[in-house]
């Protein structure tokens, strides 16, 4: 039956070229379009190493603090506030501190090397699961005793030292030398917790002035919660903890609002208000609106033309369900080609992307998850765009359907 | 006439309800992209209000300038100042400037200065003496800063043309003394309250972030070497120095202080990034809207012919009664452009909801309107293209394929 069905659909695809290829081309078209969105998406806020436990890391981002006069200042908060008063949070597991990555520029051999370089502790090794392609993290001692050590990614390993080897051999970095201890696999850029090109001890600083920052500084602290479940309680006891900060100068500043926060809330809040899902789902659903008409129409106006068939199987006791399964399967199985043709493109363009440097550092790659929402879109979208037509035409007289349909 | 095409579309009411509606969502999506495209292209002919042939821009790593900042600024102007004169110094350098924040740099920093009672927030920056000479900057009015403002009790001050005509209207902004609010807290230094500040000049403009970025209200304070807090020395060099003269520069900086650490680099070249930056989003989206318009123009085509090739006894009757081809063509255009119209009138009706409820401030209302007829067009043009070839097949049919079935 499901046989003969199929083999009905590929000489109707074939008899009428000009509508398989609209068809074939709008559905492609806007998966294509979707599966570059999901996995630029997936590239920023989906759980890839190092960010393998995504559900159970809060990072305080942005803090803003208030003084007695109405003054105020938001971003990155200070190493002082962050080291006295977030590390020593009871209920995480683990708690890091690390900087925001800044820009330095090397040079090697006469060539111009741009690097961001981050400061981190030890903890934040142990948080994020960086998968090192030779040696390891720095510890926590190299830390405490400012060692001159970097943990380094691939891209700059390439760039100061050609190929593989590179640990224990020094680079240059802000005009200091650094003994690389580890090497890493890139992280976007577009990670804005753990991206950096080399990561290096907090403690190594040039300056150590920053330990005197609070509420206005540069640096973020990671959280680790023991499970999914004890989010809610990190939270409170932050909020608590802001009731009981003693400020430095409470003249200047006096009150910080702030909250741990998932990269996706941070990035929701700070972009759209806290609506970025919203946004972005409408944007979705317009976006899929036109294809989805488009396939409707394309669908109706199809179907009318094998209204000689119709009558024929409903003159020989076809049920309405019964044509409404053919002509769905018909459709479905359109839309599968669809969907084949738009992940060889999206491949393409996914490829291209990566090969022109637009997103920094990116891999996108089309894994199986994305694969999946594709092909469950691709089912949405031939079952939508055929059931309706379908179930219009199933319903014609056989009497009328035989001369052709009504006008 | 179109009376009778209105009852002819109303009649098959049910089969063009969905050739509206892809109508309509259509002209939605190719609005939103013209009025993408015309807020840059509008904000692209403006005048940039600076020339960057030949400035080149040196910058230290932000780590290095704030702990210097928060460490000692006594140290930091004391390189600040020889790394200035160094530069000075050297022949391939027709001028040197410092500046708080760099055409094409990414920071910015904001002011809400006062006069007479009317607020207002203004982009400002800092800079120094030689900056009219090192990009060229058009003035309008009064003068650039001068070593003249040393000794001075007030502070002096530079806008823009935007700035000026919104703070000031059509009176004379020279000579005319702002105050500013609550700013003493901000940046968390130890800064006293500043000094008042007084309009010496107006400049056409200053569009720090570019070709592609929206007109804003400009508030230039004078700085020295080492006296602001970022360090962006722009120097302008001679035409035809090679680029290997970077090299040349490092060295000398590194001769002062061989801890620091220094990018240079020509401002075409960081216009040329952050343009690429901004540019790639929009040619997706433009590339993504013109394949998602070829779809729908494909897709009509399938609807008319469908639609033609269903009516042929209708249309073979007419012919038989003696109707010319032009009137098969103007039946079935005419059709097609009664269905479009009324896509795009609740389209229309619905996009000039936006400005009415003031939801697009960024737009001026010529800009808007012009997108909106543009669209139109656009759209009546894509219909009618896609409905010339069903329609020249209408007129081909026979009266004899018609009558066949009377």
């Amino acid at each position: 039956m499901l046989k003969n069905y199929l083999k009905i659909a590929f000489k109707v695809f074939l008899r009428r070229k000009f509508y398989t290829f609209i068809s074939l081309f709008g559905i492609a078209l806007t998966l294509i379009v979707l599966v570059v969105a999901v996995s630029l998406w997936d590239h920023v806020f989906g759980p890839h190493p190092p960010e393998t436990r995504p559900d159970r890391v809060l990072t305080v981002y942005f803090i803003r603090a208030t003084g007695p006069a109405g003054n105020n200042t938001s971003g990155p908060a200070g190493y002082a506030f962050l080291d006295r008063y977030v590390r020593t949070l009871t209920s995480p597991e683990r708690i890091s501190v690390h900087g925001i990555f800044l820009p330095t520029v090397s040079y090697r051999n006469g060539a111009k090397i741009k690097s961001w370089v981050k400061n981190v502790d030890a903890e934040f090794w142990r948080i994020f699961q960086f998968s090192f392609l030779e040696g390891g993290p720095f510890t926590a001692e190299d830390d405490r005793n400012g060692n001159r050590v970097a943990v380094i990614n691939e891209t700059t390993r390439r760039r100061f030292f050609g190929g593989a080897g590179a640990v224990g051999q020094v680079i240059e970095l802000d005009r200091q030398s650094y003994r690389v201890v580890g090497v890493v696999s890139d992280t976007p850029m577009l990670r804005l917790t753990t991206f950096a090109d080399a990561w290096t001890p907090i403690n190594s600083r040039k300056s150590q002035q920053f330990k005197r920052e609070f509420e206005n500084g540069m640096f973020f602290s990671t959280i680790l919660a023991k499970s999914a479940a004890d989010l809610p309680k990190i939270r409170e006891e932050f909020a608590g903890m802001l009731t009981r900060v003693e400020f430095p100068d409470p003249k200047q500043f006096n009150r910080i609002e702030g909250q741990p926060k998932t990269l996706l809330e941070a990035a929701s809040d700070e972009l759209t208000g806290g609506y970025l899902r919203t946004v972005v789902m409408i944007a979705i659903v317009l976006f899929m609106c036109l294809p989805t008409i488009n396939l409707i129409n394309i669908n109706v106006s199809r179907i009318r033309e094998r209204a000689s068939e119709i009558g024929l199987r409903k003159a020989f006791g076809a049920s309405s369900w019964t044509l409404v399964g053919q002509f769905v399967i018909e459709n479905v199985l359109l839309t599968l080609i669809g969907g084949l043709l738009a992940f060889a493109g999206s491949q393409l363009i996914l490829r291209m992307i990566n090969a022109s440097g637009w997103v920094p550092y990116a891999q996108l790659t089309l894994n199986p998850r994305i694969f999946l929402y594709g092909l469950a879109l691709a089912v949405f979208f031939g079952l939508f765009s055929g059931v309706y037509p379908a179930w219009k035409m199933s319903r014609l007289h056989p009497v009328e359907a035989l001369r052709g349909g009504e006008q | 006439m179109i009376k009778h095409l209105l009852k002819l579309v109303w009649n098959r009411k049910r089969g063009n309800l969905l050739v509206t509606l892809e109508i309509f969502v259509c002209f939605l999506v190719l609005f939103a992209t013209v009025v993408m495209i015309g807020y840059y292209a509008d904000n692209y002919r403006r005048p940039l209000g600076y020339e960057y042939e030949d400035v080149w821009s040196i910058s230290t790593s932000i780590s290095t300038v704030v702990d210097l900042d928060r460490d000692n600024g006594e140290l930091m102007r004391k390189y600040a100042a020889a790394f200035h004169a160094a530069l000075k110094n050297m022949p391939e350098i027709e001028s040197v400037a410092v500046i708080r924040q760099a055409p094409y740099s990414f920071s910015w920093t904001g002011r809400t200065i006062e006069y007479n009672g009317k607020k207002l927030s203004t982009t400002s920056n800092e800079a120094s003496d030689e900056l009219a000479q090192v990009l060229s900057l058009k003035l309008v009015r009064g003068r650039w800063f001068s070593p003249a403002d040393d000794g001075l009790a007030w502070d002096p001050a530079v806008i823009n043309q935007k700035l000026a005509a919104e703070l000031f209207g059509s009176e004379d902004p020279l000579g005319k003394d702002i105050s500013e609010k609550g700013d003493a807290a901000r940046t968390g230094s130890s800064t006293p309250a500043r000094r008042g500040m007084r309009v010496v000049g107006v400049i056409s403009d200053f569009r720090k972030d570019g070709e592609l970025s929206a007109p804003e209200t400009y508030l230039f304070s004078r700085t020295t070497p080492g006296r602001s807090k970022g360090l962006y020395f722009l120097i302008k060099i001679r035409p035809g120095t090679p680029r290997t003269f970077e090299e040349t520069v490092l060295r000398r900086l590194h001769a002062i202080n061989p801890s620091w650490d220094f990018e240079v680099d020509p401002l075409t070249r960081v216009m040329q990034t952050k343009l690429g930056y901004q540019i790639a989003p929009m040619a997706a989206a433009v590339i993504v809207v013109s394949f998602l318009m070829v779809m729908v123009a494909l897709g009509l085509i399938g609807v008319v012919w469908q639609s033609v090739s269903r009516r042929t006894r209708e249309i073979g009757l007419r012919r038989a009664c003696g109707a010319p081809a032009g009137s098969i063509h103007l039946q079935v255009l005419g059709e097609l452009l009664v269905i479009c119209s009324v896509g795009l009138g609740l389209g229309t009706l619905l996009v000039i909801q936006l400005p009415l409820l003031d939801l697009v401030g960024f737009l001026t209302t010529e800009m808007y309107i012009y997108s909106l007829i543009t669209s139109l067009a656009l759209i009546y043009g894509l219909t009618l293209g896609c409905g010339i070839y069903p329609s020249r097949l209408a007129t081909r049919i026979q009266p004899v394929d018609a009558l066949r079935w009377e």
